[in-house]
């Protein structure tokens, strides 16, 4: 029979070759599993929204702007750890679905980065983001959430996660009438709701008299989270201020429809409130 | 050996950490008289360099924020603090000089708040701090010390103690190349209600910024002289320091007008 004189020699060489080909199959085997796995993830796509996406070096500019406030604009907070309130921020939102945001997940950076408002200063505002903000910055009496640390950092930016791999979505972010659990609306919502809940004493509102729509929209987050926040234990009255165009329509004034609707809501609420036409 | 390998990271970790601050205070006191480097220097003004070219001015295209601020560091860090010349930013300009659209350019004294919040980070015009250089500098205090890698966190040299210090040299380098850059309309705003006069006549403006004007990139030159809200108007067009620089820039050739109170 062929085997039986076979020399050692050849059987070692068969042993040697056999060896080799189970080598090479698992080789092959591994790198079939990691071939699917990198193909699995490939094909996970980036999910597509119609909202502008995260800004870039995020990272860079929240912690820049936690540090230049921190630092020069509120000096009292200088304690608070920007690197901690930059990675729970992300934590928040990083792989996850854009559309499944809760307060939970805002909870942990809400703990870190909030901090008090002296009373009498606290300003609300609704359509009147350029005429508010010039005046707050020229005039430090008062203060708008975008003053404060958690508006400060968030204000003009834009963030969402996505499932997979980076984790953020750079391209597109959801609007809100994609899916209004967003990370953008969440965190406005929340940060929102704060500011109105740690606000005390006289507290002010700037509203836009030259509106069509009405000065006062109870679907505006001032409309329908701030004024439900207010808490009439530390607040005593909300003065009104509604300011017109230079030279525009003069749609509302302090007695038109939608003030009187806001200081129903107000006065229900037990608040007191006063209201001023182009307040100076 | 676990808690020697504790102890040594611990103290690797403080040694290479960014904020541990080595007081140069002898016997208690301060060497210097001025305010020392801001705190956290560096991300606050990594941070600004991207906030400017991704939300603020994103035009100016990409830049490399990291090299910049090594660049900046380079002109003051392990120097004497009393010997940094405009001319050691030089590579830090380089990288972080963008143009500036014509007729947006808004030189001034005086009135800093007014200028930023009127130039409305430059929707409306672009004065020096509303530019990826002035947005490095401004508000912010810095300074290095010889043989030394550290920033001083503890104090800086004043201008009166020497004039060759790291922030007022930046500031003139960022006042001549701004003055350089700067095309079409050029706007002026003073304020008529600062004692000494609404155009000082060694200031920055007039040393580092009026001498750089591009005469032939310049169509003409307008002065708005602004009173202080329910304060003195103590200077005016045609008058005081105001007609000193008026008489100065017609001199060079330059078509002028002024407006007291522009609105």
């Amino acid at each position: 029979m062929p085997f039986q004189n076979r020399p050692s020699r050849t059987r070692c060489c068969i042993v040697l070759l056999v060896g080799i080909m189970s080598l090479l199959v698992i080789i092959l085997v591994v790198l079939a599993v990691v071939f699917a796995h990198e193909r699995k993830e490939i094909s996970m796509p980036l999910l597509q929204w119609k909202g502008r996406g995260t800004t870039r070096n995020l990272e860079q500019v929240i912690l820049g702007r936690c540090y230049n406030y921190v630092t020069t604009v509120n000096p009292q907070l200088r304690d608070k750890d920007c690197q901690k309130i930059w990675e729970t921020m992300q934590n928040a939102f990083i792989y996850k679905n854009p559309c499944n945001i809760t307060e939970e997940d805002y909870q942990p950076l809400l703990d870190l980065a909030s901090h008090s408002v002296p009373c009498n200063k606290s300003l609300f505002w609704s359509k009147t983001n350029d005429l508010v903000h010039r005046y707050t910055k020229t005039s430090h009496n008062f203060l708008t959430l975008e003053d404060t640390l958690l508006g400060y950092m968030a204000d003009g930016v834009s963030w969402c996660g996505n499932p997979s791999s980076p984790g953020i979505n750079y391209e597109s972010c959801p609007k809100w009438n994609e899916c209004e659990n967003n990370p953008n609306s969440v965190y406005w919502k929340m940060a929102s709701k704060m500011f109105a809940e740690r606000a005390c004493g006289v507290v002010q509102v700037m509203l836009n008299g030259s509106v069509d729509a009405g000065a006062f929209r109870n679907n505006s987050i001032f409309g329908s989270v701030e004024i439900f926040h207010l808490d009439p234990n530390k607040v005593s009255t909300v003065q009104i201020w509604l300011m017109q165009n230079i030279g525009g329509p003069q749609s509302e004034s302090c007695t038109g429809r939608s003030i009187t609707s806001l200081k129903n809501i107000l006065e229900e609420r037990t608040l007191s409130v006063s209201c001023e036409d182009n307040y100076r | 050996f676990m808690m020697n390998s504790i102890f040594l990271s611990l103290l690797v970790g403080l040694l290479f950490s960014k904020d541990y601050v080595k007081p140069t205070e002898v016997g208690g006191r301060k060497k210097w008289k001025g305010e020392g480097t801001t705190p956290n220097l560096e991300s606050i003004v990594i941070g600004r360099c991207y906030e400017y070219i991704r939300i603020v001015n994103p035009s100016v295209g990409e830049k490399n924020c990291t090299a910049i601020w090594e660049a900046f560091k380079k002109a003051f860090i392990n120097k004497d603090p009393c010997n940094i010349l405009p001319l050691d930013y030089e590579l830090f300009i380089n990288l972080s000089v963008h143009t500036i659209p014509p007729s947006k350019s808004l030189f001034w004294e005086n009135n800093h708040l007014l200028v930023t919040s009127y130039s409305d980070r430059s929707r409306r015009y672009m004065p020096l701090c509303d530019t990826l250089i002035g947005s490095f500098g401004d508000f912010l205090n810095w300074c290095g010390r010889a043989n030394n890698t550290e920033f001083d966190y503890d104090s800086c040299p004043t201008t009166e103690e020497c004039e060759n210090n790291a922030v007022e040299s930046f500031w003139k380098i960022a006042s001549v190349t701004y003055a350089k850059q700067s095309s079409g309309v050029i706007y002026i705003m003073l304020n008529g209600s600062a004692i000494g006069g609404a155009y000082p006549v060694k200031s920055f403006f007039a040393t580092y910024e009026v001498p750089n004007f591009q005469k032939d990139r310049i169509s003409r030159i307008e002065i708005w002289v602004m009173d202080d809200i329910g304060g003195p108007d103590l200077d005016s067009c045609g008058k005081g320091t105001v007609q000193i620089l008026e008489e100065r820039l017609k001199t060079m050739g330059y078509d002028i007008t002024c407006i007291d109170n522009y609105k």
